[in-house]
């Protein structure tokens, strides 16, 4: 194991100088997670996602990581998770489409226990019928749980996001977890240049001394203190409780906005804000809608792109603002319900203008083709 | 982003107030505070502190469990500060010393926080009240229930960043800021003519 | 723990209400106590909601009175009637979810053995037989396979009985009960023969009503678990409530179907030996 010092997480993210790796998703979340001075790692085998989780395994094996091991399922997982968060420690844990069905229940409560956990999905279908191929509909589910949820479109994104999702999550006005989202195989199975930083640099441990709910050590006043305390007595105040509860967790998420800003970047990266066709995508969706864009542009058809990175806390205004000017948007997704143009739509108000297609799911590719005849069939409306 | 139109001020505001973060009012950098929902310099904040308090009728502090047990050397001094401020701004003193929800009854014409035992509001004769050492979590939710139902104007001087439902935030507070916010009272509270 | 967290801060002392003085002056933590003390100091536990003759509220009150080293042990539970009771425990405590308690409690275990490397933490499952031998088995067993340094104790009522009384994997065959009308059509789950077999060092069985073995056994129960590997305690905690028995009847019910088991691996036995427990 090599010594390693800790550096300010703004300078690893903006100043740091990188070295050019050629990785699969897999690798680069790995190599992510290797820089985030983790303290446990815990793992349960899906694909796609377990080749990242068994890299995580070999960077334990070297001492770079405290505690490791494979647990019984995903809801344990999770669940182990939330209580090695719970005792102070920094974590990390990956799952995939069935995993996190499997899990769901965490997702929730990792938000109220107001638990900075930082968690890898690498989507893919669910059942039925079996597939272990690409399609986020998973994302659609965590969108609401009360999670933040990051949607890197490339191995380089899924580095870089990852690091950046420990130092939000860890505010102690944000202190809710994190979902790094990725489409399986596109990113998690494909090699590209990443950009890493230094090997032997690593992030600041986290503090729990600033959890703005007590870590459950016995070595922080209060002593009586419950994780969470039950609030179902039946009065209005129980039911008060609760409800302020659930926004405050909300609040969380609207906190992070600023932390989102400073160390994350743009929400949304836009080419031709003011075309009249303006695509709005999210993960390889978006990298299939920048193709789809640039030829439709060589044929002088009027077409830009808004590439959402931040699915929550969602960028309203933003979208709002975005939502404007052009005359037809088109969202294409990875997925058959279309999570982000359902998004869209509730956000912005004329909903009209929005073409939630095209869409493909079961493991199928998104054609730049595909992309194109949507916008000519917007031009010819 | 869009400026924020709301003001956290005092209720009764509704059945179920928002959380003021959902309603665009952003937390201060540090040296900055908030008055009602706006970012202002920290002095003007403690200014304001200093008027609340001294025009109070009846102030109240509610010191939480991070300063209440002597678990290290800054809360003990953070505690003896506190004490010393609500001396000065002559206020009476609440404990919250955990978050227990309590049993077997709770009457919400007196008693407001659901984790809390000792939070009462006493048929809202507090008119200000002030937190310190209390989880933010924990903090929050009591302030966001308080302005609901409540015309008490809450202050709160938090030790992180500060608490957007609070009437008037100061953050990064610690024993040293809470002495000094007691000179201004002091000073204040000599020059008013009694 | 810190010993000063349960220190009250110099100037807030009368200030503080009754309950908190007493838990500082005269509570339990670093005094090394237990059953036989009770009585005589202030005990982890405020009123609770919990039923008249609650089987299950006793249980609590005496393994919290038997805590080794209460000043540092978390309680994982889960919900059920323990839940609505483990709030008024002034020990850490995590209500999970239902059945997740001893992965919960493992992560929960580990982050403490790395963050506290000199000190012992006890990391204790407290849950009914619902949660620990049906929705929540496969944890419970994998730690116990894993080998996770937890201690669990089944708080066994029989059923399922905050939600309002229903068959447990734990009801005896034959038991009549919601959603087993016709009566229970398989034995007692053989929890505390899968906890030997599946690696506990200590394994006990006892009910509410033998306070002083209860005691004893929880002090041991903990211990090993600390040192050596996952323990296992079974505690027969008859609810009135929810088998209608009149709430005076609880010890005498406990007492006539209790059954006394303690199964102790030679490791186990001879720390109990040198702690003389
Ligand atoms: C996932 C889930 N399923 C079901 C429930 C409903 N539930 C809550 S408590 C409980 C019974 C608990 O029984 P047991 O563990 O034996 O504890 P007891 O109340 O008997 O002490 C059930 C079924 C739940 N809260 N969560
Ligand atoms: S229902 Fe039974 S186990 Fe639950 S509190 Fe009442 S008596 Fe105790
Ligand atoms: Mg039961």
């Amino acid at each position: 194991m090599m010594e390693r010092k800790v550096v300010d997480p703004e300078y690893m993210f903006k100043r740091a100088p990188r070295e050019k790796k050629f990785l699969i998703g897999n690798e680069a979340v790995a190599e992510a997670v290797k820089r985030a001075n983790v303290d446990i790692a815990i793992a349960y085998p899906i694909t796609p996602q377990s080749e990242a989780t068994h890299i995580v395994g070999d960077i334990y094996a070297e001492g770079y990581i405290k505690d490791y091991y494979r647990g019984e399922d995903e809801f344990n997982v999770m669940s182990a998770i939330a209580g090695a968060r719970m005792g102070g420690a920094r974590t990390f844990t990956a799952t995939s489409g069935p995993g996190t069905l499997r899990a769901f229940e965490m997702f929730p409560l990792w938000a109220g226990a107001r638990l900075p956990v930082v968690c890898a999905f690498m989507c893919r279908g669910v059942n039925s019928p079996l597939t272990i191929q690409p399609d986020n509909i998973e994302i659609g589910w965590l969108m609401d749980t009360g999670m933040l949820i990051f949607h890197a479109e490339n191995p380089q994104e899924f580095f870089d996001m990852t690091l950046q999702a420990y130092i939000v999550a860890e505010q102690p006005d944000v202190h809710i977890p994190i979902g790094v989202c990725v489409d399986g195989f596109f990113v998690t199975h494909t090699r590209e240049i990443v950009e890493v930083t230094p090997e032997d640099e690593m992030l600041p441990p986290y503090d729990p001394s600033t959890s703005p709910v007590p870590i459950m050590d016995m070595e922080v006043p209060p002593i009586r203190q419950m994780r969470d305390p039950f609030v179902m007595k039946s009065n209005y105040i129980s039911y008060n409780t609760h409800a302020s509860w659930q926004q405050e967790v909300r609040a969380a998420g609207e906190r992070a906005k600023k932390h989102i800003a400073r160390y994350v970047g743009k929400f949304i990266e836009v080419t031709n804000p003011d075309a009249e066709i303006l695509l709005i995508a999210s993960g390889t969706a978006a990298a299939q809608a920048r193709v789809a864009m640039e030829q439709a542009r060589e044929k002088g058809m009027d077409v830009g792109l808004a590439k959402i990175r931040v699915i929550r806390p969602f960028p309203e205004d933003e979208v709002r603002e975005l939502a404007e000017n052009p005359r037809i948007i088109i969202v294409p997704e990875h997925n058959i319900v279309g999570w982000l143009a359902r998004e869209i739509k509730s956000r912005i108000d004329n909903s009209g203008k929005v073409r939630g297609h095209p869409r493909v799911f079961g493991g199928m590719t998104m054609p730049p083709e595909f992309i194109m005849e949507e916008i000519v069939n917007g031009r010819a409306r | 982003m869009a400026i924020s139109s709301y003001r956290v001020i005092p209720g009764p505001e509704s059945y179920l107030s928002p959380a003021a973060a959902s309603m665009g009012v952003v937390l201060p950098e540090k040296g900055e505070a908030l008055i009602e929902g706006k970012i202002v310099p920290e002095e003007e904040a403690i200014e304001k502190i200093t008027e609340k308090l001294i025009l109070a009728k009846n102030p109240f502090f509610f010191p939480g469990p991070l300063i209440l047990w002597a678990w290290n050397e800054k809360a003990i001094a953070k505690a003896k500060a506190v004490k010393e401020l609500a001396e000065a701004a002559g206020a009476k003193i609440i404990p919250m010393p955990d978050y227990r929800p309590k049993y077997p009854m709770i009457n919400p014409e007196e008693e407001i926080n659901p984790n809390h035992p000792n939070l009462t509001i006493w048929h809202n004769k507090i008119d200000t009240c002030v937190f310190v050492g209390v989880h933010c979590h924990y903090a929050n939710l009591a302030l966001k229930i308080i302005r609901g139902g409540t015309d008490c104007y809450t202050i709160a001087l938090c030790g992180q960043a500060g608490h957007e439902d609070a009437m008037i935030t100061l953050r990064d507070i610690h024993s040293e800021e809470v002495q000094k916010l007691t000179e201004v009272v002091k000073r204040a509270k000599g020059g008013t003519p009694q | 723990m810190k010993k000063n967290i349960a220190t009250i801060s110099p100037g807030f002392e009368d200030i503080m209400p009754e309950e908190y003085q007493d838990l500082v002056n005269d509570g339990p933590y670093g005094r090394g106590l237990g059953i036989k003390n009770l009585g005589t100091f202030k005990e982890l536990i405020e009123e609770h909601p919990l039923c008249a003759g609650c089987g299950l509220a006793l249980a609590i009150r005496l393994t919290a009175a038997s805590l080794p080293a209460p000043e540092d042990t978390i309680i994982v539970g889960t919900t059920g009637c323990n839940s609505i009771l483990m709030p008024q425990l002034a020990i850490h405590n995590i209500h999970s979810l239902f059945g997740n308690q001893s992965s919960l409690a493992a992560g929960l275990k580990r982050a403490l053995k790395l963050r506290y490397p000199d000190k012992n933490k006890d990391v204790v499952v407290m849950a009914g037989d619902g949660g620990i031998a049906d929705i929540g088995l496969s944890p419970t067993l994998h730690t116990w396979l894993r080998r996770e340094n937890l201690t669990t104790i089944m708080l066994d009522n029989e059923s399922y009985s905050n939600t309002g009384g229903q068959e447990s994997g734990m009801s005896c065959e034959g038991a009549v009960l919601n959603m087993a009308p016709t009566g229970k059509k398989f034995p007692k789950i053989p929890m505390p023969e899968i906890a030997k077999d599946s690696g506990c060092a200590y394994v006990a069985t006892v009910s509410v009503a033998n306070a002083r073995r209860l005691g004893r056994m929880v002090k041991r129960a903990i211990l090993v678990a600390r040192e050596i590997g996952p323990t296992y305690l079974q505690i027969f905690v008859p609810c009135p409530t929810n088998y209608k028995f009149s709430t005076s009847e609880t010890l005498k019910r406990a007492k006539e179907r209790e059954k006394i088991m303690e199964y102790i691996s030679s490791e186990a036995e001879k720390l109990i030996k040198e702690a003389n427990i």
